[in-house]
C-alpha cells in the first residue's frame, strides 16, 4: 500500500513538471540546462511508459497529450526544411550515388553547407543545436537517399554522439566545432569480426603506457560506416580496470581516436546490397597512441556509453521511414491513377487500394511513434526512452520493408527495373532491420528489459502465490473473477476526464483491454518461467510484438486526439487510420496473447523449434524429394 | 514394360472369369492349352516357352542360344542317372562361382525336362547355394529361380481349390524363396509379382507373402538413420574416413590424413612400410585441447572396434581424464554486457529470484556422468606406438600445446581375436603385431560405447 502511495505521489509531482514542460517547451534559455542535465545515468525519472505496460499499468501522463513544439521552433524547422528539401530534390542524384557507390564531393559539400553534419551539436560549438524532434523532422528528408541518410546518421547519431552526451567540456570544445561543420567526419567503432552478438568477444585492447599518459590501441573493427573517410572515431576497447575487490578485470572503455594519431588503417569499402553510396569498411588499429584525455566518460564505463548512444539514436528511423513512404505514396499513386487496365485505372482495383491503405497506415503509425518518442526524449529530465526507441526502430524497419515492397508491386514489372527508384529503395531499406542492433536482438531487449522491470516488482507476489499463500491466491482469484464479470477495463483514457477524444473511444477501449490482458499475461509468464524466460525466445518475441503494437496504438491514439482537439487539417482521415490500425492491432494482440497462454492450441512454438532443430542437425533440407520412391 | 502389361492381362482374365463363373474360365484356359498343344508336339522344348516362361525372361533368351546348346549337350551326356541338384551346382562351381555360372545351372535345369520334374528340390538347393555364388542380393536371380516353377499349373481353378491349400509344397517353396529375399533385404519387383501371379494365382500364399513384404519393406527402408553401404570402400583411407565421420557425429569434424600408406625400400634393402594414419578432430575438440591443463597427461587409447556390417575396423582415441570439480574455472562475464539492460548484444540474463514453475519444467531428471573429454580420433594401418606418435605429432601442428602435455599410450591387443570373425574385407590393421604394446598404467576398462 505504501509503495502505491509513493507511486501516486511521484506521479503527481512528475505530472506537474510535465505539464509545465509541455507549455514552456524548450526555448533557447531552457536548452543549456537541458544539455547540462544530460548525464550517462539512465532511469533517473521514475515515470516510464513502456515498462509500466508490463505491469498492466498505463501511464497516460507520459504519452498524453501528444508532445508539441513551440511556434518558434516550428518556424525554425520549417525554414530549415525547405532548403534541405530543395537540395535533395535538385542536387542529389541518388541513382548515380547508388551506381557508382560513392557520394560525390559536391553533394557532401552541399550537405555541409546546410549544416546537416551538426544537427544536434549545440550552437555554441557551431552546430544547429536542434532537439530530437527537429532532428527527426530533418531525418524525413534525408531518408530520400539511403546512402546519405546512413552517412549522416553514422556521423552524428552514433559517431559523435559519444562526445556530445558523455564527453567533457574540453573534448567538446576540441572536437565538436570541426565535426559540426563537416570538416571532420565521425565514425562509431564497436562491432568486431568475432563479436556479432557476443559481447564478451570484443578483442580490441587498449593498454596504458608506462608513463600513464597514453593508451595503446590494438585491434580490428568491422562494418564501420564512414570508416573510410572518418577523421574522428569513437572506439570501444577492452582495458584493464582494478575493481573494488582489488581484482583486475577487463572492462570496455570508449575513446576518441583521431586518424591523425597514426596506426589507423581502413580496408577496402564493402560492396553492399543497398546504401551503396555509404562507406563501410574495416578499420585496423595498430599501436595507436591515444592520450588519456580522450577517454569518453570514465575508464571502464564504455559499455554504458555505447548503450546510451545506441538506445537514443534509434527513434529517428521512424520518421525516416515515414518520410520515405510518404514520397513513395506520392509517386506510386500518380502511376496508379493514370495507368489504365481493362478500361479502369489501377486505383479502382481493390487490391491496389489495399496497398495504398497499408502504406498510409504504416507511414502514419511510424510517424506517430517517432514523434511521440522524440517528444518524450526532449522533455526535461533524463528520460528512459530506450525501450520506446527500440520499438520505433523495430516497427518502422519492418514496416518500411513491407511498404517499399508494396509500392514496387503497384508498378509490377516496371518497379523491378532500374528505370524506377523502387528497387533501390527496397535494397536500401533492407539494412534497417539489421544495423543498430538487429530486430531480433532488439525484440529480446524490449521483452527482457520489461520482464526484468516487472519481475522486480512482482517477484514477492509470485513467490507468495507459489508458496500457496491463501490470502494472495484469493486476492488474485477475486481480481480475475471481477475482471471476468466486469468486462470493461478502465484506465481512464476515455470518459469524463479522459485524455482520448470521444470519437476514438472504441479504439481506446481496445487498447485498454489489450493493455490489461498484457499485464496479466506478463505476470503469468513470470510465474511460469521465472528467470529462465531468457531461454524462451519465441515467447519473448511475442511479448515484444504485443508491446510494440500497444505502443503504436498509444501513439496513434494520442496523436489523433490532439489533431481532432486542435482541428488539424484532415483529422477525420487520421481518425479513420487510427481506428483501422487499432482494430487490426487489437486482434493481432489478442491472437498473440492467446498464444502466450499455457497449453494454448494456437501456439506452434514447440513444433517450430523441432522443425528447426531437425533441419539444423543435418544442416540441410531433410525431406526426400516428392518424386523419390522406395520400390 | 512387358511385365506390368502381363499382370494386367492376368487380372483381366481373372475379371472375366469372375463374371462368367468358373466353368467358363476352365474353358478359356483349356482353349489356350488346346491351341498350344499341337505346336508343342511339333518342336519339343522351344515353343512351349511362352506358356511356361514369363514374357520378360523370354526376351532375355535370344542371346543365350549358345549357352543353351552346351546345356543340352550336358543333359544328353548325363545318362539319366540320378543326380541331386546340389551336385549340379557343385559341378558348375568347380572352376568359378559367378552369377553367370549360377544362371547357367538354372537354365540347364529348366531345359532338361519340360515337366520340370523336381523343381521344388532344385529351388531349395539353389536357394542354399546362392550365397556361395554371391548372388544372394540379386533380384534378377531370384526372379529367374521363380521362373523355374511351371506357370498356371498351381493356380487354383475353383473355390474348393482356393479354399484349401492348393499344391502346398510348391507354395511353401515359393514362400521360402520370398523369405530368403526378405532376409537379405531384397525388395521384390513387379516382375516377381507377375511371376507369382502366373505361378500361384492372385490369392495364393506366396502372393500374400509378397504383399506383406511390399507393405513393410518400403516402410523400413529408411528406418536406419545411419545406413552402412553394402559395399564398403576398399581403400583403407576411404574406409577410415567413412568410419571416423560415422563415429564422430559432428558435421564440423575435419578429417586429416596424416600419412598415406606407402612401401619404400631402403638402401639396405629392407622393406619399410608406412601405414596410413587418418584422424578426425572438430574445432570444438581443438579448442578444448588448447585449454587442457599441461600438467595433466592425455591418453592415447585403443584399439576400439567398430563394426561396419561384416567388417571390423579399429580406432584410437586421444582423451583425458575428467577435470575434477575443484579445478573447473567458470568463465565470468561482465554482468553489464550480458544483462537485460543492454541492447546491442543479446541479453542473456535477467536478475530475478524466480525459478521455472514446476508445471512448465519438462526436463527429465537425468543423472549426468562426468566423462573426460575426447580430443581426437584416428585410424591407422598399424596400432603400434610409433605409428600413433606420428599421429600425435601431426596433431601438434594445429594444437602446439600438445607438445607440452605428457602423452601416455595405453594400447590393448585388440584386433587379434576379432580377426577370425571378420571376413576377407579387412583393413591392414589386422596384421598389427601385438608385441609393441606399451602399458604404462593398468588398462582402463572405460570403452567408448558405440
Amino acid at each position: 500500500m505504501n509503495l502505491n502511495k509513493l507511486f501516486v505521489l511521484s506521479r503527481s509531482v512528475n505530472l506537474g513538471r510535465n505539464l509545465f514542460a509541455g507549455r514552456v517547451a524548450q526555448k533557447g534559455d531552457c536548452l543549456p540546462r537541458f544539455q547540462s542535465r544530460r548525464s550517462i545515468r539512465s532511469s533517473a525519472r521514475s515515470l516510464v511508459y513502456a515498462k509500466d505496460l508490463f505491469l498492466g499499468k498505463v501511464n497516460k501522463a507520459e504519452v498524453f497529450p501528444y508532445p508539441e513544439i513551440s511556434n518558434e521552433e516550428l518556424e525554425e524547422i520549417n525554414q530549415l526544411v525547405q532548403p534541405v528539401e530543395k537540395f535533395f530534390s535538385e542536387d542529389v542524384d541518388s541513382k548515380k550515388i547508388d551506381h557508382e557507390a560513392v557520394i560525390p564531393p559536391e553533394t557532401l559539400n552541399g550537405l555541409k553547407e546546410l549544416g546537416l553534419f551538426g544537427i544536434q551539436i549545440p550552437e555554441e560549438y557551431g552546430g544547429l543545436g536542434l532537439s530530437n524532434t527537429m532532428y527527426a523532422r530533418l531525418g524525413e528528408i534525408t531518408s530520400l537517399d539511403g546512402a546519405i541518410a546512413v552517412t549522416l546518421a553514422a556521423h552524428q547519431a552514433i559517431g559523435l554522439k559519444g562526445i556530445l552526451i558523455a564527453g567533457n567540456d574540453a573534448q567538446k570544445a576540441k572536437y565538436l566545432p570541426k565535426l559540426a561543420t563537416g570538416e571532420h567526419i565521425a565514425a562509431f567503432c564497436l562491432t568486431e569480426p568475432g563479436s556479432g552478438s557476443d559481447a564478451a568477444s570484443i578483442q580490441t585492447r587498449a593498454t596504458l603506457t608506462e608513463d600513464g599518459k597514453h593508451f595503446l590501441l590494438n585491434g580490428t573493427k568491422f562494418w564501420i560506416s564512414n570508416g573510410g573517410w572518418a577523421d574522428i572515431m569513437t572506439v570501444f576497447a577492452r582495458t584493464e580496470v582494478v575493481d573494488k575487490d582489488g581484482q583486475k578485470k577487463d572492462k570496455i572503455t570508449a575513446f576518441i581516436v583521431e586518424r591523425a594519431f597514426g596506426g589507423v588503417t581502413s580496408g577496402k569499402p564493402e560492396d553492399k546490397l543497398g546504401i551503396r553510396g555509404s562507406n563501410t569498411c574495416e578499420i585496423t588499429f595498430e599501436e595507436t597512441k591515444v592520450p588519456i584525455e580522450n577517454v569518453i566518460g570514465e575508464v571502464g564505463g564504455g559499455f554504458k556509453v555505447a548503450m546510451n548512444i545506441l538506445n537514443n539514436g534509434r527513434f529517428s528511423m521512424g520518421s525516416a521511414g515515414a518520410g520515405m513512404i510518404k514520397k513513395l505514396i506520392a509517386w506510386t499513386s500518380e502511376y496508379a491513377c493514370t495507368r489504365k487496365q481493362f478500361n479502369r485505372s489501377l486505383s479502382e482495383f481493390g487490391m491496389i487500394q489495399d496497398k495504398f491503405a497499408t502504406m498510409a497506415l504504416n507511414a502514419f503509425v511510424m510517424e506517430s511513434m517517432a514523434y511521440l518518442t522524440s517528444g518524450m526524449m526532449d522533455r526535461p529530465g533524463v528520460p528512459d526512452c530506450s525501450l520506446e526507441a527500440a520499438m520505433v526502430k523495430v516497427f518502422s524497419s519492418e514496416g518500411s520493408w513491407v511498404c517499399v515492397s508494396e509500392a514496387l508491386q503497384v508498378l509490377g514489372g516496371l518497379g523491378f527495373t532500374k528505370n524506377y527508384p523502387y528497387e533501390r529503395y527496397l535494397r536500401d531499406c533492407r539494412i534497417l532491420q539489421i544495423f543498430e542492433g538487429t530486430n531480433e536482438i532488439l525484440r529480446m531487449y524490449i521483452a527482457l528489459t520489461g520482464m526484468q522491470y516487472a519481475g522486480k516488482i512482482l517477484t514477492g507476489k509470485i513467490k507468495e502465490m507459489k508458496k500457496g499463500n491463501v490470502g494472495v491466491v484469493f486476492e488474485i482469484l477475486g481480481k480475475k473473477l471481477k475482471e471476468s464479470v466486469v468486462k470493461t477495463v478502465d484506465f481512464g483514457l476515455t470518459g469524463k476526464d479522459g485524455v482520448v477524444h470521444p470519437s476514438l473511444t472504441e479504439s481506446a477501449k481496445m487498447f485498454e483491454q489489450n493493455a490489461a490482458h498484457f499485464g496479466s499475461t506478463v505476470e503469468g509468464l513470470l510465474y511460469r518461467y521465472g528467470k529462465t524466460i531468457v531461454e524462451e525466445q519465441l515467447v519473448l518475441k511475442k511479448v515484444a510484438d504485443v508491446l510494440i503494437n500497444l505502443y503504436a496504438m498509444t501513439a496513434v491514439l494520442s496523436r489523433t486526439s490532439r489533431s481532432i482537439s486542435i482541428g488539424l487539417r484532415n483529422h477525420d482521415h487520421e481518425v479513420l487510420l487510427t481506428n483501422t490500425f487499432c482494430k487490426d492491432a487489437h486482434f493481432k494482440n489478442n491472437f498473440l496473447l492467446t498464444q502466450l497462454q499455457k497449453n494454448s492450441p494456437e501456439n506452434n512454438d514447440a513444433n517450430i523449434k523441432k522443425i528447426a532443430q531437425e533441419v539444423l542437425a543435418k544442416r540441410e533440407y531433410i525431406c526426400s524429394h516428392p518424386l523419390d520412391r522406395t520400390f | 514394360m512387358n511385365a506390368p502389361r502381363q499382370l494386367l492381362r492376368i487380372q483381366c482374365i481373372g475379371c472375366v472369369a469372375r463374371f462368367l463363373g468358373t466353368p467358363v474360365q476352365r474353358v478359356v484356359l483349356a482353349g489356350v492349352a488346346h491351341v498350344q498343344t499341337p505346336r508343342s508336339q511339333h518342336s519339343y522344348g522351344q515353343l512351349l516357352r511362352p506358356f511356361h516362361c514369363s514374357a520378360v525372361c523370354f526376351t532375355n533368351r535370344q542371346s543365350q542360344t549358345e549357352l543353351e546348346k552346351t546345356a543340352e549337350d550336358e543333359t544328353l551326356k548325363k545318362d539319366k542317372s540320378l543326380v541331386t541338384h546340389d551336385d549340379l551346382f557343385e559341378r558348375a562351381a568347380r572352376d568359378s562361382k559367378t552369377k553367370a555360372d549360377f544362371n547357367r545351372v538354372v537354365d540347364v535345369f529348366s531345359k532338361k525336362d519340360i515337366r520340370r520334374r523336381g523343381h521344388v528340390e532344385f529351388i531349395y538347393a539353389a536357394l542354399k547355394k546362392m550365397p556361395e555364388f554371391g548372388v544372394e542380393r540379386d533380384i534378377t536371380v531370384y526372379n529367374k529361380l521363380l521362373d523355374v516353377f511351371p506357370k498356371e499349373v498351381f493356380v487354383p481353378r475353383n473355390f474348393i481349390q482356393r479354399m484349401f491349400n492348393h499344391y502346398p509344397r510348391q507354395q511353401e517353396c515359393g514362400v521360402q524363396l520370398l523369405e530368403q529375399m526378405e532376409n537379405y533385404g531384397i525388395m521384390p519387383n513387379v516382375e516377381t509379382k507377375v511371376l507369382l501371379a502366373q505361378i500361384f494365382g492372385e490369392k495364393s500364399h506366396p502372393m500374400r507373402k509378397y504383399q506383406r513384404i511390399m507393405y513393410w519393406f518400403p516402410k523400413f527402408k529408411h528406418a536406419n538413420p545411419f545406413p552402412v553401404p553394402h559395399v564398403l570402400p576398399s581403400d583403407p583411407i576411404e574406409l577410415a574416413r567413412f568410419s571416423l565421420t560415422r563415429i564422430a557425429d559432428d558435421l564440423d569434424g575435419k578429417i586429416t590424413i596424416y600419412q598415406y600408406p606407402s612401401t619404400d625400400i631402403t638402401e639396405a634393402g629392407e622393406e619399410v612400410t608406412s601405414p596410413h594414419i587418418v584422424g578426425i578432430q572438430s574445432p570444438n575438440q581443438r579448442s578444448l585441447l588448447a585449454k587442457h591443463n599441461p600438467c595433466k597427461p592425455v591418453f592415447v587409447e585403443g584399439p576400439f572396434p567398430l563394426w561396419l556390417r561384416k567388417t571390423c575396423v579399429h580406432y584410437y582415441l586421444l582423451r583425458a581424464d575428467p577435470i575434477p570439480p575443484e579445478e573447473k574455472v567458470e568463465e565470468e562475464f561482465d554482468p553489464e554486457m550480458i544483462g537485460p539492460e543492454q541492447s546491442l548484444f543479446y541479453p542473456q540474463r535477467v536478475e530475478l529470484d524466480l525459478e521455472r514453475d514446476m508445471g512448465d519444467d519438462f526436463k527429465f531428471d537425468v543423472d549426468d556422468v562426468e566423462e573426460g573429454p575426447v580430443y581426437a580420433m584416428c585410424m591407422a594401418g598399424q596400432g603400434d606406438q610409433a605409428t600413433l606418435s606420428q599421429w600425435i605429432s601431426g596433431l601438434q601442428e594445429t594444437c602446439p600445446i600438445l607438445g607440452q602435455i605428457p602423452t601416455v599410450f595405453r594400447l590393448e591387443s585388440g584386433p587379434r581375436e576379432l580377426q577370425t570373425s571378420s571376413d576377407a574385407q579387412q583393413t591392414p590393421e589386422q596384421e598389427v603385431e601385438t608385441d609393441h604394446i606399451i602399458e604404462e598404467e593398468p588398462l582402463h576398462s572405460q570403452r567408448v560405447n558405440q
